[in-house]
């Protein structure tokens, strides 16, 4: 380490200190000052490790932590990033705040933000990329998908012979031609027909040609095996394949990755793809699939995210919503619930929410119409534009309650007639919610996701 | 239903941005108040869009690749897509479907690319700014209020022969200089609204539909379709 980098790092950790031990806080404050002291610092903070980069637009969050359920199997020192620091400044505070590590060369599993790709691969030759997906994010307002992946491809440009370990099932993963290794993961468990994706799917022009894609089975969005009629492209070979697709619920699933049966404490197909991109990862590192078997169900918390909530008696989850294929898969997700709930729907504007609801239409809100919902409430802040969403999907007014004050809405919950609510916020929406909920003492802390 | 409407729902499967998707929702909302059955067809590309086969058409906006894409589609689709429009067919188009059925628009890229001219409008580009937030207009004929989301770098200029769907009450509209807000032309409504426009302004759903009912059925007596309320939404 130059003098340079020495004398960053040290203001770097002693701002960690400060700020961790007064302010309880010191999440991206200390990379920034060390930044600014030694704008090259990732170059000798990185150079212990061997290091694993997980992008896309979802599932970064929970692929990273299942990543490194996987890897501590078999590896025992892993450095990761926590939820919320995946660009730039985040990275190199994770970096900072490691411990030395005594032996070996320890590992570290990064979830990183698209654009902030490149500011890693600068300095860091990657042994891995992991791409999860790429969609249409509406709070991406000048993102499209061909430009997000472009960032990707800039940054992973910068480490040729890193492995990438790429969600075979999404047609963008396999339209340019890369110098590195790759592995692909995706669904093998339907048998072959030929169909397009529905209307209002994105991503379905071919890469070569320019046509519609043609799929002989399909996950949700764009991925499958998907395949172009008109010039041969189609879903490369898999490595790691989701070989049968069992049981779901909204808290559980039941799966086979190349013949070997799995469980995961949480429900949605999107995980699903999370636990195979997990799987590839520890099999490409020297994981057995006995051991990835065991993490998935040894560590249930890092499925933390979707609490039940004890409302008098009524059991409530909340669900961030923030993308129409998000928002799609949870309206799926909740459906699988073989006991009676009821719905509610929460939507705010503000500038994390994304500042134009329109995206509430991409979502299919009709499939919950057509099933036997009793009470459906809509609510927050643009609680007109979610009503009348509803309305349209066909919820009839006498099963639907408008009530645009959340601390209504919370009382409104108490009075629905099952045990079970579902609660899809926005979230700013979610933040104002629990805030409620705290200040009525259904729950201790006011934030947290 | 008493009544059937056939709608080509114009490159429904490439130009799908910010919920476009949802004007054809509802259209299909108010269209059964008015006991009308919509069969909605996507046309897209290589496939041919028949005028006589289609009472109602939608072009949906998209992102800017897939855009490029159906520009050179639909000089294929030329000929009918004017047929269609100057024989009175209802035609909603937002946003990338607006600039195309214009003279020209300038890509991503800087590429001048070339529309269909079915209307007297063209779309320059401006860098590195885009116009975007909600946005509120007035129509002088109507004296309707229409409201809307708005988010495009395409500055459009309207021709002779059109006239704006409204005047900018707040926002920013077709070029952020003139005042305007999208389109009309015989019954050819276009406009840079998402929210979707129809799910906020279902008075334009309900001139749409109307007039695609008069068209398809010139005995008939619509008066009581006319007569639909529309509360508000937004």
């Amino acid at each position: 380490m130059s003098l340079r980098s020495g004398v960053a790092t040290f203001a770097g950790k002693s701002s960690y200190w400060f700020l961790h031990t007064f302010l309880h806080g010191g999440s991206s404050l200390p990379g920034k000052i060390t930044l600014k002291l030694d704008p090259q610092i990732l170059r000798s903070l990185g150079a212990k490790y061997d290091v694993i980069v997980i992008t896309g637009t979802n599932g970064k969050t929970l692929t990273t932590a299942l990543t490194v359920s996987v890897l501590h199997e078999k590896y025992p020192t892993i450095l990761t990033n926590p939820t919320g620091s995946n660009m730039e400044q985040g990275i190199v505070t994770t970096f900072l705040n490691a411990k030395n590590p005594k032996t070996g060369r320890p590992l570290a599993v990064l979830e990183v933000d698209e654009a902030n790709v490149i500011k890693v691969t600068q300095y860091i030759e990657p042994k891995a990329f992991v791409f999860t997906n790429i969609f249409r994010d509406q709070m991406d307002r000048y993102g499209e998908i061909y430009t997000t992946y472009q960032k990707i491809l800039d940054g992973v440009a910068l480490a040729p012979n890193a492995t990438i370990i790429a969600n075979g099932d999404s047609p963008i993963f396999n339209s340019k031609e890369l110098p590195n290794p790759i592995q692909y993961y995706g669904f093998d468990d339907q048998p072959d027909s030929d169909f397009k994706a529905k209307p209002n799917t994105d991503g379905v022009l071919c890469p070569n040609c320019q046509h519609i894609l043609h799929y002989h089975t399909l996950t949700y969005s764009n991925q499958g095996k998907y395949f172009c009629p008109n010039c041969g492209f189609k879903r490369p070979e898999l490595t790691y394949r989701l070989t049968q697709l069992g049981t779901q619920t909204p808290t559980s699933s039941q799966f086979d990755i190349d013949g070997h049966a799995f469980k995961i404490t949480v429900g949605g197909t999107y995980n699903i793809y999370n636990a195979l991109a997990a799987y590839a990862v520890g099999r490409f590192m020297g994981v057995t699939p006995e051991q990835i078997a065991h993490a998935f169900t040894a560590n249930e918390q890092v499925f933390g995210r979707q609490e039940v909530i004890d409302v008098n008696g009524k059991r409530v989850t909340i669900i961030l919503v923030k993308n129409p294929v998000g928002l799609d898969q949870v309206l799926h997700m909740i459906g699988t619930d073989p006991q009676p709930f009821s719905f509610v729907g929460l939507l705010n504007a503000n500038y994390a929410d994304g500042i134009d609801t329109s995206w509430i239409w991409d979502g299919d809100f009709e499939q919950l119409a057509d099933s036997n919902i009793p009470t459906f409430i809509t609510g927050g802040e643009r609680y007109k534009d979610i009503t009348f969403r509803l309305k349209v999907a066909g919820v009839p007014d006498d099963k639907h309650i408008v009530e645009p004050s959340l601390e209504k809405v919370v009382d409104r919950i108490q009075e629905v007639p099952t045990d079970r609510v579902y609660v899809l916020a926005t979230y700013t929406a979610m933040l104002q919610l629990r805030k409620i909920l705290a200040s009525k003492g259904f729950i201790k802390e006011g934030l947290g996701v | 239903m008493t009544y059937e409407l056939n709608v080509a729902h114009l490159y429904g499967d490439l130009m799908n941005t910010y919920g476009d998707v949802g004007n054809i929702l509802a259209l299909n909302y108010y269209a059964k108040q008015m006991d009308v059955h919509l069969n909605v067809q996507v046309v897209s590309l290589e496939e041919d869009f028949h005028a006589a086969d289609y009472d109602l058409a939608f072009f949906g906006g998209g992102q800017d690749f897939e855009q490029t894409i159906v520009a050179k589609d639909i000089q294929t689709k030329k000929a009918e897509l004017i047929k269609f429009i100057e024989s009175g067919g209802p035609l909603l188009a937002i946003c990338g479907g607006y600039q195309l059925l214009g003279h020209y628009y300038i890509g991503a890229d800087g590429e001048k690319l070339p529309g269909i001219g079915a209307l007297d409008h063209y779309t320059l580009a401006q860098d590195h700014n885009r116009f975007i937030g909600d946005i509120v207009i007035k129509n002088q004929e109507t004296g309707e209020t229409y409201h809307g989301f708005e988010n495009h770098q395409g500055r459009t200029f309207i021709g002779k022969g059109e006239r704006p769907l409204g005047n900018v009450v707040s926002g920013k509209g077709n070029n952020g200089e003139d005042g305007t807000e999208g389109a009309i032309y015989k019954n050819v409504y276009c406009s840079y609204f998402h929210g979707p426009i129809l799910t906020r302004n279902g008075d334009i759903a309900k001139h749409l539909l109307v007039a695609a009912l008069k068209r398809k059925f010139p005995n008939d007596d619509f008066s009581q379709q006319e007569a639909l309320p529309i509360p508000a939404t937004f």
